[in-house]
């Protein structure tokens, strides 16, 4: 774990700490608020992902992503029971067989935290792959599996000692699993498209895992899929399925009804579907259920949940019509925004960002992660209604038990934005140290509002997208568009990743708008959202939080912060003044001409001979390199596979830096180096 | 002041100075919100479709206020078409201040019961429907049909952001040989509006939709061949329309409209939702009475009586209360006086997909006097697709032919697009339940530029002619 990168990622939480003020406030904080600040960290928003019941049904285990922990509530009437504080961003757990312990993926970390659910304390930190983002423990107590999603893996490790003892290549983005009942099968999807021929429908898969062998032992090809969520299996082992998008990034986005960008589907496969997958719609004519992410399924079989980040709500799913349906009629279905009237029987409106969902052990109630409320609904199965919404601590409950009337009998505004206890019985000294940065607490409260527009549909014409749509996870979604105002098929820009975008401006592949405002504001209304949008305020909490995002921890550079050889090697040649034959690099031609500074771009455009018969123009935006190995396909229109691609295939006449120059080897190096950017 | 004030007092002042209606031929259910009516003596429904007179011996906005109907604009001899604005401050409507005047499109301030007019035009404006910008949109007549225009609201308001490829100012919507008359504006911001079924041809009446900025026109559903006419967004998102004797309901889920187990009897166009479970309608239940306003509850096997006149049609219910924005449309169209159409597969069909493979296709486009001028032709791809440039605002239909020339299938009705659009066919009348598959386009593949239709064959060929010298 690179600490720096991490920090830089935490810059805004750091700032809010204001040190001194938490010692004088501990005596009033649970515990696991105080275990944050002995760990140098102020309490951040909960964020909720993913939920799990023990196997007694006593405890729900919520995973706080945000705030780094599980919290474990009583399954009854939800009130506290535990915090476990893991590791950075965890994105996915699971319980041992038995319940007695819950392994937590870290996701920034590259770790599995393994936690004694008795004690309910960390007993072990594992490593994992690159960004681990859930695990699952084999029913005999042999392996733990974690899907890794920059290293689009799983890594196999032995359960008791947490040893890494196989990685099984999985698809683009590993991310989530499921088991099979029998805990034969492990199911496994991944996020972003498998590397496919240019201008050709994204393909993704289920990789299939066989427990004993530990082998993957079938790749189910689900075609013109990118973005595949959650996985789920029938409780009879019959069914499984996945909630996945369905981009429409081939043709030209004129309009977004009829599914112009997206639509949203479920793939079906096992013995109650045939022999085939089967992808069907949720979407309907005037109303799209954005971003299906989390699945379950009756023990029974009657119905189905699924969650959809973008427009808040739980669908719910008449199994067995919904199988009746793809028996008795003939496919494909995908393209189809009235089918769904024969399966989708309630749309249940929920929080901010749902993510995972959880059945209780009686099948009686759904619960639902939402992820940017901080909250639980709780949904009655069989009404379909939300019953209650169970608000988890976070920020926002510290800051009012900070400002609580207990502490503060009074307040007075200060001139420096700062208000200041002026009554409280303490003495001088540690007045100060309630001095409390108000501006600060309301940025964390737009950076929230912010994220929330990211990644709602609800400003789209019809709901049919968010920012979120093509940024998973605020990154990125591997994909090229043919946007409309350029014309139909011309110009076809590949997307970028959102992070750490300060000093990076201007922003499209052209440059044409000089800042995020102008990015996210009117021409995101105008040719992507087709639809009013959010207001100045709205804009602007957006713009903050996306400004705000920082640099996903870089997997390549040694902890050290030195290089390796090879990177050095890389180093050098991305610096080099001559080339191999030791003529001299014109001063524009080398590497770091126009990939200077510390974001790797000079924020310039230039012809670097790539343009195509359908661009415009041949000068492009140069991309700042950050995180640059994880974002491929590469070039302006995504043309080049791999880095290696951009100069063996895309630089014939040493138009983007010289490198035809360079031995295979030297290429090998120049890219170890590009990945530490 | 505020809107639930203004009513107040604009109820009080009506109560006190306006001429009641005979009290003998109303009655009003007092537990009823406030609602506004148009009473005629005679309504001619559909008549709008013909370019006919709805009222064709004049109508008046009633005030429902607890049972009771005052007149609405007393000043004027005739008033029809009640639009609320979404804050309750003030009122759209069709009026005539004198029996001789055309129709025209007023406002009426509810805060100081002033009015003025919105749009003044040569012949009758009717039907005006506020849209969200400040603008409006409304029927005007031209000939024996009427035409969707729109334009500002007036001066006394505050000025809409501008969008500079959307033609700001008056903009006809609607290119046709044929009437189109608006019904609702719906919370996405699309204007439903009545036209013939074909569009631009026949005589069905149908439902369609069209953007603000007069882009995107297209029939709310494919399920062609019913009358339905009328219509009214739910809250739910549904659209509940007429539908000869009885009423359907559009909704998002189905592909095809859904009825609605409404008791039998003879609807006027559109009606008011009081409550999710709780309708208001205009209806009678022969050719030989009058339209009454009922109340009806979903599922109820009976309507009850809200308010009935002797001798009068009581039509379109409008409540009298704010109600919510829809989303304003930011028009993407070009500079252009010419539009892009990209068909992804036109062998697709709702009517059956075409099993002869189409070679070509022809773009006919109507002329000034409805004559139909072909306009040339462009291949189409061995996936169906082409790609063509057409003329802006202008009734146009494709032909698809054979290998020979030969028709394969011709377009029933006629459609525009506007200049500077840009716009996508999923296939040859497919619904909107159709979406595309996701690939490129085998024309896209070929060429980006567009076959160039927007000059008749006969121009293009002496046009030809002239360059090379001939």
């Amino acid at each position: 774990m690179n600490q720096r990168v991490v920090n830089r990622g935490w810059r805004w939480a750091g700032s809010i700490a204001v040190g001194v003020t938490v010692m004088m406030l501990v005596a009033l904080l649970p515990k696991t608020t105080m275990a944050a600040y002995n760990a140098g960290e102020l309490l951040n928003y909960a964020s909720p992902v993913e939920m799990l019941y023990s196997p007694d049904g006593a405890r729900l285990y919520v995973l706080a992503s945000q705030s780094n922990e599980v919290r474990i509530l009583n399954a009854t009437n939800f009130t506290p029971i535990g915090t476990v504080v893991v590791g950075h961003v965890p994105r996915g757990f699971a319980l041992s067989a038995d319940g007695s312990r819950l392994y937590v993926a870290n996701s920034w970390d590259d770790t599995v935290s393994v936690i004694n659910t008795r004690s309910l304390s960390v007993v072990a930190t594992w490593h994992a792959g690159m960004e681990p983002q859930s695990v699952l423990a084999d029913p005999a107590g042999k392996y733990v599996f974690v899907a890794n999603r920059i290293s689009s893996d799983v890594a196999v490790l032995d359960a008791r000692t947490g040893m890494e003892l196989k990685r099984l290549v999985a698809g683009r983005g590993a991310s989530y699993m499921a088991m099979s009942p029998d805990g034969k099968r492990i199911y496994v999807t991944h996020v972003y498209p498998n590397p496919g021929p240019e201008r050709t429908p994204p393909e993704s898969e289920i990789t299939v895992i066989d427990v004993a062998r530990v082998q993957v032992v079938d790749r189910i090809p689900l075609p013109s899929v990118a973005g595949v969520f959650h996985v789920t299996v029938s409780s009879d082992g019959r069914l499984m399925v996945a909630a996945e998008l369905h981009p429409k990034n081939l043709v030209p986005l004129a309009h977004l009804e009829h599914g112009g960008a997206f639509v949203d589907t479920l793939t079906l496969f096992g013995s109650d579907v045939g022999a085939k997958p089967v992808e069907i719609p949720l979407d309907e004519i005037e109303h799209y259920a954005a971003r299906p992410f989390g699945v379950a399924i009756t023990s029974d079989k009657s119905r189905m949940f699924v969650s959809c980040g973008g427009s808040e709500e739980v669908l719910v799913i008449d199994l067995p019509r919904l199988l009746h349906f793809i028996h008795t009629h003939r496919g494909p279905f995908a393209e189809n925004l009235g089918a769904s009237a024969n399966y989708v029987i309630a749309h249940i409106p929920v929080g901010h960002d749902p993510r995972g969902v959880a059945i209780t052990p009686d099948a009686r109630r759904l619960l639902v992660a939402n992820r940017l409320d901080d909250r639980i609904s709780v949904i009655d199965t069989h009404s379909s209604r939300v019953l209650t919404t169970i608000p988890l601590s976070g920020s926002e409950q510290l800051w009012s038990l900070q400002f609580s009337d207990r502490i503060f009998s009074a307040v007075n505004d200060q001139p420096n934005g700062k208000r200041q206890c002026s009554q409280c019985h303490i003495d001088e000294q540690h007045r100060n140290a309630f001095t409390m940065d108000f501006s600060t607490r309301k940025r964390i409260q737009a950076l929230r509002r912010g994220e929330q527009i990211f990644y709602t549909s609800r400003y789209s014409f019809q709901g049919q997208l968010a920012c979120a749509n093509c940024h998973f996870d605020s990154t990125f979604d591997g994909l090229e568009w043919d946007l409309e105002p350029d014309g139909f098929g011309r110009n076809i820009v590949d997307n970028r990743l959102l992070e750490d975008l300060r000093d990076t401006a201007p922003y499209k592949w052209n440059g044409g708008n000089p800042d995020i405002p102008t990015e996210c504001g009117p021409r995101t209304e105008k040719y992507f959202w087709r639809s009013e949008i959010y207001d100045d305020t709205k804009l602007a909490d957006l713009v903050g939080y996306i400004l705000s995002l920082p640099a996903r921890p870089n997997r390549w550079r040694l902890a050290s912060g030195a290089l390796t050889p090879a990177q050095e090697r890389g180093k050098a040649i991305f610096t080099r003044t001559r080339d191999s034959f030791g003529y001299p690099i014109p001063q524009a031609n080398r590497c770091n001409y126009c990939h200077s500074g510390p974001m790797g771009t000079d924020q310039k455009s230039f012809d670097v001979g790539t343009r195509r018969a359908t661009d415009d123009t041949g000068r492009f935006d140069t991309p700042q390199l950050t995180n640059i190995a994880l974002t491929a396909p590469y070039l302006h229109d995504g043309s080049a596979r791999s880095l290696e691609e951009i100069w063996t295939l895309y630089n014939p006449q040493d138009k983007h830096g010289r490198t035809n120059d360079l031995t295979k080897d030297q290429l090998n190096d120049l890219v170890e180096y590009l990945r530490t950017r | 002041m505020n809107p639930i004030s203004s009513k107040v007092l604009l109820c009080a002042a009506m109560l006190s100075c306006t001429m009641w209606l005979g009290v003998s031929s109303v009655s009003a259910r007092a537990s009823t919100p406030d609602f506004i009516v148009t009473a005629a003596p005679v309504y001619k429904p559909l008549a709008e479709l013909r370019g006919g007179e709805r009222f064709p011996e004049g109508a008046q906005l009633l005030l429902v206020h607890e049972g009771k109907a005052t007149l609405l604009v007393p000043d004027f001899v005739a008033s029809a078409d009640a639009d609320l604005s979404y804050d309750g401050k003030s009122l759209l409507f069709a009026g005539k201040r004198t029996s001789g005047d055309r129709w025209q499109i007023w406002e009426l301030n509810l805060a100081n019961h002033s009015v003025r007019r919105v749009v003044s035009t040569a012949t009758d404006a009717e039907r005006p429907l506020h849209l969200p910008g400040g603008r409006l949109v409304w029927a005007e007549r031209t000939g024996q049909m009427f035409e969707l225009d729109s334009t500002d609201n007036g001066p006394s308001r505050k000025p809409a952001p501008r969008n500079p490829t959307a033609d700001p100012g008056p903009l006809l919507f609607t290119h046709l040989q044929g009437s189109a008359f608006p019904v609702a504006v719906l919370r996405d911001g699309r204007i439903l509006f009545e036209a013939g079924y074909p569009l631009g041809s026949g005589s069905i009446p149908e439902l369609y939709l069209v953007y603000a900025d007069g882009s995107g026109v297209e029939s709310v559903r494919c399920d062609h061949g019913r009358a339905r006419w009328g219509g009214t967004q739910l809250e739910s998102g549904d659209t509940v329309f007429t539908h000869g004797n009885s009423l359907a309901r559009f909704t998002s889920a189905q592909a095809n409209e859904v009825p609605v187990a409404a008791p039998r009897g003879e609807y006027a166009g559109s009606m008011a939702e009081i409550a999710p479970d709780l309708w208001l309608m205009s209806a009678r239940t022969g050719a030989e009475k009058h339209y009454t306003i009922r109340a009806w509850k979903p599922g109820d096997r009976a309507m009850q009586t809200v308010l009935a006149e002797h001798g009068r049609d009581l039509v379109e219910p409008v409540l009298f209360a704010p109600h919510a924005r829809p989303n304003r449309h930011p028009s993407g169209l070009h500079p252009w006086d010419y539009a892009n159409l990209l068909a992804f597969d036109s062998r697709l069909s709702r009517a059956g997909d075409l099993k002869a493979a189409p070679a070509s296709v022809r773009l006919e486009m109507q002329d000034q006097s409805g004559k139909t001028v072909a306009m040339g032709t462009a291949p189409v791809e061995k996936d169906g697709s082409f790609f063509v440039k057409v003329p802006g605002d202008r009734p146009l239909r494709f032909v698809l032919l054979d290998k020979n020339g030969a028709v394969l299938r011709r377009e029933r009705g006629w459609f525009w697009a506007r200049g500077g659009e840009q716009r996508i066919c999923v296939g040859c009348h497919t619904g909107p339940e159709r979406s595309t598959e996701n690939r490129v386009p085998e024309v896209l593949l070929r060429s980006t530029t567009p076959v160039d239709l927007t000059v008749p064959m006969k121009s293009a060929a002496q046009h030809r002619a002239g360059k090379e010298g001939n």
